[in-house]
C-alpha cells in the first residue's frame, strides 16, 4: 500500500460573529489510519471535517497534506473523497453516471471510465443497479453508491460525514461492518465524522472527542474509554457514575462517599483539593446491605436483555447507576426499595478533575 | 362509497363550468369565424372554406409577419431562458437579505404596467436607434421573458441540496462544470416551464409592439390589430386561430414533459 494520505491539522479556529466554532484544534492522520471527530452537536467536528474538505474557511490554523500545505486551495483541487450526510447523490443521473462523474471530471477515456465503474459498484455489490436513478434506491444502497462515487478516483484520503445517520440501528451495523472491511481493504486513510459514541468506538483507530470547539482528548477507543480525561468524556464516551470528592490532607488518599481511597505511588492525580471519582455501572456489585461502605436504596430497575439496570439513590444521596448480567430476567437482582450494598472494584475507579 | 352530491355542491360545480365557459369560450369564437364563407367577420353562412386560410399562407404580409414573430419568440425566449436561469442561481449564492431586495428589482417588468413598459421602450429607443429593429424586440421581449422564467428556476432550485455542488466539487469539478452538470439540469424543468411562459409572452405581446415597431419589424399581432382597424378581413380570424392553437400546444406540450417529469419522480 502507499504511504500518502498523512494529515497534519494545526491550530485550527474559526469564529462566527461571536461564537466560537473551533479554537484551536490540533489532530494528525497517519497513512490508512481510522480517525473519528466524535462529539456534541455543535461542538465543531463538522466544522472541522468542512474546514479539511476546503468547504469552510478557517481564520487561523494549517491544514496539510503529505507536507504539503492545503490551506488555502479550493476544494476541488484537494482531492479528497467526500461521502455526506444524506449522500449528496446526483438525482438526475444514475447510479453509473454518479460514480463516473469525478472520472469525467479527471479526463479519463471513456472506455476506462466503464471498467472503473463497473469495479466500484462490484466492490460496494450494486453492479445490478446502475442504470437505476439514486431515488429508486434504499438509503442503505443510496449510501453504497456514495462511497463508490467517492472512491473510484482513488483519494489519498477519505472524509465522512454522519454518513449512516440516517438509516436504521441494524442497517447501520451491517455498514459499520462494510465500512471497516472497506478501509481495511483500501489502506486508504478515513477521516469519520459522528455523534455516535458506539460507532465510533466499534470503528475507529483513534477518537478525537470535541466539546465547544476544541478537542478534549485524543487516542484508541480502548484509552479512551478506560482512561477519560475529563468529566465530558468519561460521560459522554460511555456511561458514568461521578461522586465528589476530596484529597486527604494527611495521608495519601481520596475520601468521598465510599470512603477512603488509597491512590498508592505513581497514580496521576489531577491537581487541585476537590476532585470526582468516575465509576463504569458495569464495575459496581450489588451486594448485602452493609456489606461495603457504600449504601443505598434501589430506586429503578430495568431489563435490557443481556443486563438489567439497577438505580441506586446513596444515604448520601447521589443515584448510581449499576450494571449487573441478566442471567434469567430479574433473578438475583433486588426489589425496588430494598436497601443494598454496592461493591466498588478499586481497578475500577477514575480520577477526574472536578 | 362516494356521498351524492349535495344539491349545493351540485349548484357550485355548475357554475364553476359557467364561469370557466365565460373565460375560454370568447377567445374559442375565432376558430369557427376562420372558416366562413363570407367576406367579413361572422360564422360560416352556408358552409365552410379554406378561403381565409389560404389568404394567411399565401399573402406575403401574413406569411412573413408569421415566420417574424415565432423567430422573435424563438429567440427572446432562449435568452430569457439564460439569463432567467443564471440569475436564478446568482441569487441562490446571494445572501438572503440582499437577495430580497435584488429580487424585486427583477420582478419589475412584471409589475409595470405594459402601456407603460412600451412608452419607456419608446423614449429609450429613439436615442438609440433601435425603434422598429428585431434587436429592439428581442431586446423589449427578453426582459419582459427574464422574470418568467427566473421565478420558475428560483422555485425549482429552492429545492436544491448545497450539499451536491459541494460533493462536485469535491470530486474536482470546477464552478462553471457545476453550473454546467450539476445545479442547471436539477433546475431544467422550472427552466423549461418558465421558457413556456416566456415564449407566449412574445408570441402574443403587441402593446410594447405598437410603441417600437411600425414598417420594417411586422410581428402577427401587430399584423391582427392592423388587420381589425384597417379592414375586416377573416384572415385576421384565422391568424387568430393560429395563434390560440401555439399558445395551446405549447402548454400542452409543456403539461406532457412535467407529467413524463412527475412520472420518473414517484
Amino acid at each position: 500500500m502507499t504511504s500518502v494520505g498523512h494529515l497534519t491539522v494545526t491550530n485550527l479556529r474559526k469564529r462566527y460573529g461571536h461564537a466560537v466554532a473551533l479554537d484551536n484544534v490540533n489532530f494528525s492522520l497517519a497513512p490508512g489510519e481510522f480517525l473519528t471527530l466524535l462529539g456534541p452537536s455543535g461542538s465543531g467536528k463538522t466544522t472541522t471535517l468542512m474546514a479539511v474538505a476546503g468547504f469552510v474557511q478557517v481564520d487561523a490554523g494549517s491544514i496539510s497534506l503529505d507536507g504539503r500545505d492545503l490551506t488555502r486551495l479550493p476544494p476541488e483541487r484537494r482531492e479528497f473523497g467526500i461521502v455526506f450526510q444524506g449522500y449528496a447523490l446526483f438525482p438526475h443521473m444514475t447510479v453509473a453516471e454518479n460514480v463516473a462523474f469525478p472520472l469525467q471530471v479527471r479526463g479519463v477515456s471513456s472506455a476506462e471510465r466503464q471498467s472503473r465503474v463497473r469495479a466500484a459498484l462490484d466492490r460496494v455489490k450494486l453492479s445490478s443497479f446502475a442504470d437505476r436513478k439514486p431515488r429508486q434506491l434504499s438509503g442503505g444502497q443510496q449510501q453504497r453508491v456514495a462511497l463508490a462515487r467517492a472512491l473510484v478516483y482513488e483519494p489519498r484520503l477519505l472524509l465522512l460525514d454522519e454518513p449512516l445517520s440516517a438509516l436504521d440501528r441494524k442497517l447501520r451495523a451491517e455498514l459499520q461492518w462494510e465500512l471497516r472491511t472497506l478501509h481495511r481493504d483500501l489502506g486508504v486513510s478515513f477521516l469519520y465524522v459522528t455523534h455516535d459514541q458506539e460507532e465510533a468506538l466499534t470503528m475507529s483507530d483513534r477518537v478525537a472527542v470535541f466539546d465547544k470547539g476544541s478537542i478534549v482528548q485524543c487516542g484508541t477507543p480502548d484509552s479512551l474509554f478506560e482512561r477519560p480525561a475529563t468529566r465530558f468524556v468519561a460521560d459522554f464516551f460511555g456511561k458514568s457514575n461521578f461522586f465528589p470528592a476530596r484529597m486527604s490532607s494527611t495521608s495519601q488518599s481520596v475520601e468521598w462517599e465510599g470512603g477512603k481511597l488509597d491512590y498508592g505511588t505513581g497514580a496521576s492525580l489531577p491537581s487541585g483539593d476537590q476532585l470526582t471519582v468516575s465509576v463504569r455501572p458495569h464495575r459496581l456489585t450489588l451486594v448485602k446491605a452493609d456489606a461495603a461502605p457504600l449504601n443505598g436504596v434501589v430506586t429503578q430497575r430495568s431489563y435490557a436483555g443481556t443486563v438489567v439496570h439497577c438505580l441506586v439513590r446513596t444515604h448520601g444521596g447521589t443515584d448510581v447507576l449499576v450494571e449487573s448480567p441478566a442471567l434469567r430476567g430479574y433473578s438475583g437482582i433486588p426489589d425496588m426499595g430494598e436497601t443494598v450494598g454496592i461493591h466498588v472494584d478499586r481497578d475500577a475507579v477514575i480520577f477526574l478533575p472536578q | 362509497m362516494r356521498a351524492r352530491p349535495s344539491g349545493w355542491l351540485l349548484a357550485a360545480r355548475i357554475a364553476a363550468f359557467g364561469v370557466l365557459a365565460f373565460l375560454i369560450l370568447p377567445a374559442f369564437i375565432v376558430v369557427p369565424v376562420s372558416f366562413t364563407d363570407t367576406d367579413y367577420l361572422s360564422l360560416p353562412q352556408d358552409h365552410l372554406s379554406l378561403s381565409h386560410w389560404q389568404t394567411l399562407f399565401q399573402t406575403p404580409m401574413w406569411r412573413n409577419s408569421l415566420v417574424q414573430s415565432f423567430a422573435v419568440a424563438v429567440a427572446s425566449t432562449l435568452l430569457s431562458a439564460l439569463f432567467g436561469s443564471l440569475a436564478a442561481v446568482g441569487f441562490m449564492r446571494m445572501k438572503p437579505s440582499m437577495a430580497a431586495k435584488l429580487r424585486l428589482v427583477l420582478l419589475l417588468p412584471l409589475i409595470v404596467p405594459t402601456i407603460v413598459a412600451g412608452l419607456a421602450w419608446y423614449w429609450v429607443y429613439i436615442p438609440l436607434r433601435l425603434l422598429d429593429t428585431y434587436f429592439g424586440v428581442i431586446l423589449a421581449h427578453t426582459v419582459a421573458g427574464i422574470p418568467l422564467v427566473f421565478v420558475t428556476a428560483s422555485s425549482a432550485l429552492a429545492a436544491f441540496d448545497p450539499r451536491l455542488e459541494q460533493a462536485a466539487r469535491s470530486m474536482g469539478a470546477g464552478q462553471v462544470r457545476v453550473l454546467r452538470q450539476v445545479i442547471l439540469p436539477f433546475a431544467m424543468p422550472g427552466i423549461l416551464s418558465g421558457a413556456v411562459f416566456a415564449f407566449i409572452a412574445s408570441w402574443d405581446e403587441v402593446v410594447v409592439l405598437l410603441f417600437i415597431t411600425s414598417r420594417n419589424v411586422y410581428l402577427l399581432p401587430r399584423a391582427i390589430w392592423d388587420g381589425i382597424n384597417d379592414n375586416v378581413d377573416p384572415a385576421v380570424a384565422a391568424a387568430a386561430t393560429l395563434m390560440i392553437s401555439v399558445t395551446v400546444g405549447i402548454l400542452l406540450l409543456q403539461q406532457l414533459l412535467s407529467r413524463r417529469e412527475n412520472g420518473k419522480a414517484s
